[in-house]
């Protein structure tokens, strides 16, 4: 338990040293970078690095990990107005996000993914202080079986999102997963589907994929559309959701939190398949199913509540046993070890102002996206009301810009702009394009799991069944499945009927 | 989709086999996909063949793009149209390394711009010119993150 002066503490630092300070800049930083396509929360942390050298050491934490939870929000921006996910974890939000835009909610999609994501950021500080030592055991009990498990589990989504066509659905899927083989094979090293080409053996990042399918598939959609010379035109303001609405939001708030909790502490899964897997089971509990993938307020609450959670619960299994799970939890990792400091057990013992320092410091963080968050929004409402042209021409530079910043390469802007193609003809043949971005995400993950437990267990399949995890797992990707099946076999049976009777 | 699996599986069967590999292989996986993209796409071509001779006037219909398909009269030309903004942000990828971000980037916005229907005069060079300003400043200057160097003005 937290002893109550601890967090009279926490508070009492965040107004009178730098914390607090630190905290908002770090924000700020944050929603920037995480705003911009191509550049990640931890390459947003990386960028602030070097000026943390001289820094105390609880303030150049607190800077780096607030930075991260503004990024991780700051991808929700882009996501919801120009359907553009400006990080990986903020997929799973450009689906209602984008199409509640679209039907002039822009403000009311912001509002809902603010909100839930500082309750996000919350949940996961309060995990985080509470449970860092009982869920890093969880963490360690996870073996290459059952993170193959979890990738079934997440790619499980698949067939309970496809809507009507199942078979495009799994189509769509598939081509993701070949996507994610391409590049040097994680086990014998050999390189696969690279045609020779060294800018092709770290594989095809999935924001290439992502930016690509959302972004210039949908400038390439508008362009090819009715009216497109025409000027937008119109007005929005935030809105945060009212007392009805945060009453609804709340079930897929609190399945977000579960799912960013459960995907946080443990190390490689991340915010974005936390995303994808609570915008799934948020469908699967809602009572407006129907509403979700044409704008759905919970479609947007889910994502952006797990992704955020995690950006907090994230920082379990580094806190507890020095093990970054991301990216992202690897620089706050660098920022550690350049002032000294071991994260792991001892941490908690040798520098427990550290610690509190950093928990006082995530609690601000959380405080400033609220305040930084609407003020940002604004001046984004503005710009997407621009005229069109203006507007259309300013997200290509947008796009083109930012996925030449991921490695500083002219042919991924090239493959951006290719898997643009791809949406586009995906669009136009009724394809669901999330199921290829969920199979690109999983793949690698799926993949490499896979065969490492294999080669653990000599090859025995049974392996996967005879790890609890695994096993456990395994049987809820199967139990979703065979639902989702089962519902659309009613379904169809059902459609039967009412064009039987109807002739 | 069924070619493209064929393809795939033709790719996959030529990786090189290495000493270092699993049970699996790097080969085995790929197989998988590729013969499961290949049963769906079979299955795909039946259900629209069984589709078409029970409604053969809607087979006849090319697919609208979704969520667009009672906006009124679209371009003329909308594959032309959606190749000229491919060819804009190609055209973006051969120029950028010879004129460098900031005239490049100008250059995109410019003509995206008058392709999307603005006109060409002084508001919209004006604004072409102060956007790539603006993008150099955010992602050159403020982020310090590389972007395409050019021969002219060493602006990245």
């Amino acid at each position: 338990m937290v002893a109550p002066p601890l967090v009279i503490d926490a508070l009492t630092s965040i107004f009178t040293t730098a914390i607090g300070p630190a905290a908002f800049a770090g924000v700020a930083w944050g929603i920037l970078g995480g705003a911009l396509p191509g550049i990640s929360p931890s390459i947003t942390m990386a960028l602030l690095l070097p000026f943390t050298y001289g820094m105390d050491p609880s303030i150049a934490i607190v800077l780096l990990a607030s930075t991260y939870v503004g990024a991780e929000y700051g991808g929700s921006i882009p996501a919801i107005l120009i359907r553009t996910p400006g990080t990986n974890a903020a997929a799973a939000t450009v689906v209602d996000g984008y199409a509640m835009k679209e039907q002039g909610k822009a403000g009311e999609a912001l509002g809902i993914s603010l909100y839930s994501g500082c309750l996000g950021g919350m949940v996961g500080l309060v995990v985080l202080v509470l449970l860092t030592e009982p869920l890093a055991t969880i963490a360690l009990a996870f073996t290459p079986a059952a993170y193959f498990a979890l990738g079934v589990l997440g790619l499980s989504v698949i067939a309970s999102v496809s809507g009507d066509s199942l078979t495009k659905g799994l189509m769509a899927g598939l081509l993701g997963l070949m996507i994610a083989t391409v590049g040097t094979d994680p086990v014998s090293g050999v390189n696969r589907f690279t045609f020779d080409s060294p800018e092709l053996l770290s594989g095809i990042p999935p924001i290439l994929v992502m930016v690509g399918l959302f972004a210039i598939g949908e400038l390439l959609a508008q362009t090819g559309e009715p009216g497109c010379e025409k000027a937008a035109s119109g007005t929005a303001r935030i809105r945060f959701p009212g007392h009805a609405m945060r009453k609804r939001l709340a079930r897929p708030q609190a399945i977000g939190s579960a799912m960013g909790t459960l995907e946080g502490i443990m190390p490689g899964a991340g915010g974005t398949i936390s995303a994808f897997l609570a915008y799934n089971e948020a469908r699967r509990w809602s009572s407006h199913k129907e509403e979700f993938g044409h704008g759905s307020p919970e479609g947007v609450a889910a994502p952006e509540t797990a992704n955020n959670t995690v950006a907090c619960t994230a920082l379990v299994p580094l806190l507890s046993l020095g093990i970054p799970g991301s990216n992202s939890s690897a620089i706050l990792l660098g920022g550690f070890l350049i002032h000294g400091l071991i994260p792991g057990p001892t941490l908690f013992v040798n520098h427990p102002d550290v610690v509190n320092g950093l928990y006082a410091g995530l609690l601000a963080a959380n405080m400033a996206l609220l305040t930084l968050g609407f003020v940002v929004m604004m001046p984004c409402l503005w710009l997407v009301n621009r005229p069109k042209p203006y507007l259309m021409a300013f997200i290509y530079a947008f796009v083109v810009s930012g996925i030449y910043a991921i490695d500083a390469s002219l042919f991924q802007v090239g493959v951006a702009i290719g898997f643009g193609l791809v949406g586009y003809a995906m669009r136009y043949f009724k394809v669901p394009f999330l199921r290829m971005v969920l199979g690109v995400v999983l793949g690698f993950m799926v993949e490499s799991n896979y065969r490492r437990a294999l080669v653990l267990a000599s090859g025995d399949h049974m392996t996967f069944l005879q790890d609890r995890i695994s096993a456990g797992l395994l049987g809820l990707a199967f139990v979703f499945v065979a639902g989702a099946l089962v519902r659309q076999g009613v379904d169809a049976l059902g459609r039967r009927r009412l064009a039987r009777s109807a002739a | 989709m069924l070619a493209l699996s064929a393809g795939y599986y033709w790719m996959a069967v030529a990786i090189p086999r290495s000493q270092l590999a699993d049970a699996v292989g790097p080969q085995g996986l790929p197989r998988v996909y590729a013969l499961l993209l290949g049963v769906l796409s079979l299955t795909m071509i039946v259900k629209s063949f069984r589709r078409r001779a029970q409604v053969p006037s809607v087979a006849a219909t090319p697919p609208p793009v979704p969520g667009r398909e009672s906006a009124g009269a679209g371009p003329r030309f909308p594959l032309w149209r959606v190749a000229g903004m491919l060819a804009i942000g190609i055209l973006y990828i051969l120029v950028a390394p010879w004129l460098g971000y900031l005239l490049s980037i100008a250059v995109l916005l410019l003509a995206t711009t008058y392709y999307q229907g603005g006109a060409i005069n002084r508001q919209v060079v004006l604004v072409s010119l102060s956007g790539g300003v603006l993008f150099w400043l955010l992602f050159v200057v403020l982020m310090r993150v590389r972007q395409p160097p050019g021969w002219w003005l060493p602006l990245s």
